[in-house]
């Protein structure tokens, strides 16, 4: 088959478009690479401010990572300690996958004594001006310092311990559906996330002396 | 897609004209209701509206010069497909910037930054007007609807944020006992507002037909009473 030279033209002139348009989209991707990493690097570091006590560490670096059944990937735990380098907390991202729209995604800190110390909401899509109260700060505090044992964990509507709000209960009840399962994955991960990889060394060498 | 089939192209010479043309009488919003889906879908409120719109008109820019440019050399049989190309390469590097310099409305508007690709009013310009008329006026002609929708954007978006929050750009406007009205901030409510908007804009349009026929009127009679005088 031979082309004829309007053909040539035509594939002539998409290839040039195409190689150049690749060749901006390549460069561009090289400038803003590093660029994107740290806004999200801080966007990350901003939301754990708001759920962590005071700490002496990195959290973004010290952190571990669990592969729990039934998620895709691992999840990342943010370890926080203080002055004495134990831990004050632990911090890691739950997602709510039955929210009135899509999933909700929600940060929370849970103290060593399995209370929670703050929550926040870091992605949703519910609709704005009803599920969208979950954001409220004031709705959040009603988390704070709660626990599997000291807090009844549905919607008031459910006979829990937590407001719904007028017209939107969906939204509400996937969250504290949420929080609740992850204070009982973190009781039953308890006992990874804060053995001392120093202890366990130790505990090993013991073991084969 | 209706692509820059949706009004006549007036004749424009002069970038004056050109820019009024893009702003008001050929404007994406209100005259050639293109490009709905960012249109509806961001203005929730003013700020959304304003850096929706400030991607459009870059995108816009960016397309309209660099195809103005190209113009003589992609056969008239493959324009469409190098034109989008050349839009996708240019809201894809928007997003890209966006997403490392301005990363929290990067997440607000997410989703809709893609979508710029298939905005009719982007392509329609490329095809109506870059494809045939030089770098600079097509720079003139992208500034001014990029402008004018940016317009439209921060026009429905304050409305409604004014009326469902009582707030616009973030500042209190109505006080604190305002009742909020969920149903501007919801989807319909876009609509409604648009409607209203798009009503108000005819009648302007109507009432600057009918300054332009008097004065046309005057500009007749003037020779006729020097004549008299004379």
């Amino acid at each position: 088959m031979k082309f004829s030279k309007e053909q040539w033209r035509m594939v002539t002139a998409l290839l040039l478009v195409a190689v150049l348009s690749t060749t901006f989209l390549g460069i561009t991707n090289i400038l803003t690479r590093a660029p994107i990493a740290e806004a999200e690097r801080q966007a990350l570091m901003d939301a754990l401010m708001q759920v962590l006590p005071k700490h002496n560490n990195d959290p973004i670096q010290d952190t571990r990572q669990i592969s729990l059944p039934k998620h895709k990937q691992a999840t990342t735990f943010y370890i926080s300690r203080n002055q004495n380098q134990s831990i004050n907390a632990i911090a890691w991202e739950t997602i709510a996958p039955d929210g009135y729209n899509g999933s909700i995604r929600i940060l929370m800190a849970v103290r060593p004594n399995g209370s929670l110390n703050a929550v926040r909401i870091t992605y949703h899509q519910e609709t704005p001006g009803l599920g969208d109260g979950i954001m409220n700060l004031s709705w959040l505090d009603a988390f704070v310092g709660k626990s599997l044992s000291n807090a009844h964990w549905a919607v008031k509507k459910d006979g829990g311990d937590f407001d719904q709000f007028t017209g939107a209960t969906i939204t509400p009840r996937a969250v504290v559906k949420a929080i609740k399962k992850g204070l009982e994955m973190f009781a039953k991960q308890r006992a990874y996330l804060f053995e001392d990889k120093k202890e366990v060394a130790k505990e090993l060498k013991d073991a084969l002396r | 897609m209706h692509c820059g089939s949706g009004t006549e192209e007036q004749v424009a010479d002069t970038k004056g004209e050109i820019f009024a043309n893009g702003f008001w009488h050929n404007n994406a919003i209100f005259a050639q209701l293109l490009g709905m889906c960012p249109l509806l879908g961001v203005t929730t409120s003013a700020e959304n509206g304003f850096w929706m719109g400030a991607a459009t008109l870059v995108a816009l820019l960016g397309s309209n010069l660099v195809v103005s440019l190209v113009r003589d050399f992609i056969p008239s049989s493959v324009r469409i497909p190098a034109y989008i190309t050349i839009i996708a390469a240019f809201v894809s590097m928007i997003g890209m910037a966006m997403n490392a310099w301005m990363h929290e409305m990067y997440l607000i508007l997410g989703l809709f930054i893609p979508l710029i690709v298939v905005n009719c009013a982007i392509l329609g310009r490329a095809e109506a007007f870059a494809s045939k008329n030089t770098p600079v006026n097509s720079l003139v002609d992208a500034l001014a609807m990029g402008s004018g929708f940016t317009f439209a954007l921060v026009l429905l978006g304050g409305v409604r944020e004014i009326l469902g929050q009582g707030t616009c750009f973030g500042f209190n406007i109505l006080g604190d006992s305002y009742p909020d009205v969920l149903m501007f901030i919801l989807p319909p409510g876009a609509f409604i507002a648009l409607g209203f908007i798009l009503a108000g804009v005819n009648i302007i349009n109507r009432r600057m037909a009918a300054k332009k026929e008097q004065q046309a009127l005057q500009t007749t009679q003037i020779p006729i009473t020097l004549e008299t005088q004379s």
